[in-house]
């Protein structure tokens, strides 16, 4: 397992993760289930260059509350904006 | 028999503690403007999914494959490094520069196109918002760029090695942070309706 999940797999699946972010865009989809797709899809994103990027993952509880917390915060709020307005 | 704590001590924090404090507040002010944008657009819905249409999604996206990649090449610059192999951390600094470039080049396109079709800051709320916050972010790419650039003269100047690393973890940080928010930026205003 260790040999997948590395550095390189990981640029890959956040390439992956982009286009498939454009293709939902350019086919126009709107709703609860697209923006929660995208958001999600961003979280993911944001997840692994916190954790794996940044190098987080064994950092003290608290700098990782700020971090992860800033992203969950952001992107929840923003479905919640998006989720009432539908 | 001595107990061994060192797998179970946390790490510390990558780079220099002050980038650090720099990136939280960095992140503050881009997660409010975030959401002031999504709280605004409820008043506004249909300008906003109107004029979203107007934006260069493909720009946008091979901006963020641009972003991604130089993050990447950056992390290879700091296992570089830590390998102590200077020539190849400075090479994927390069690398991550001419990225960042890239991005610099597509905005500028994108920018171009908006400002000949007469649309500035106070054409609508919409654009407003597109305007503020993706130039803030350009601005940031920018001196995530100067950042990595003083980072790389001084690994050519000698500076860095296996045992010192901590400026090339602090570049580096600065310039995932850049990463991250766009991450953020790029669904929410071009693609997200």
């Amino acid at each position: 397992m260790k040999k997948v999940y590395n550095i390189h797999t990981i640029w890959l699946l956040m390439i992956v993760l982009t286009l498939s972010t454009y293709a939902l865009g350019k086919l126009g989809y709107s709703g609860v289930i697209p923006v929660l797709f995208l958001l999600l899809t961003a979280l993911v994103k944001g997840g692994l260059i916190i954790r794996d990027f940044m190098e987080l993952k064994d950092v003290s509880l608290l700098w990782r509350v700020i971090m992860y917390g800033w992203l969950w915060i952001v992107c929840i709020a923003i479905a919640v904006t998006y989720i009432i307005s539908i | 028999m001595t107990i061994d704590t060192t797998d179970t001590e946390p790490k510390l924090l990558p780079g220099d503690l002050a980038i650090w404090f720099f990136i939280f507040m960095e992140l503050l002010v881009f997660g409010i403007f975030f959401i002031i944008y999504a709280v605004i657009r409820i008043q506004n819905i249909e300008l906003f999914n109107e004029y979203q249409l107007t934006l260069n999604r493909e720009l946008g996206a091979a901006n963020t494959l641009l972003l991604i990649t130089s993050s990447y090449f950056v992390v290879r610059a700091v296992q570089a490094i830590k390998e102590n192999h200077v020539t190849q951390c400075i090479y994927w600094i390069y690398a991550a520069l001419a990225s960042g470039t890239g991005f610099l080049i597509l905005k500028s396109i994108e920018y171009a196109d908006k400002f000949s079709a007469g649309i500035n800051l106070s054409t609508n709320t919409f654009y407003m918002f597109y305007l503020s916050l993706t130039m803030f972010h350009f601005l940031h790419v920018i001196l995530g760029m100067i950042i990595l650039l003083a980072v790389a003269f001084k690994a050519k100047a000698g500076a860095y090695n296996s045992q010192n690393y901590t400026g090339v973890e602090s570049g580096a940080s600065y310039w995932h942070m850049v990463d991250l928010v766009w991450i953020i930026l790029f669904p929410l205003v071009y693609i997200i309706r």
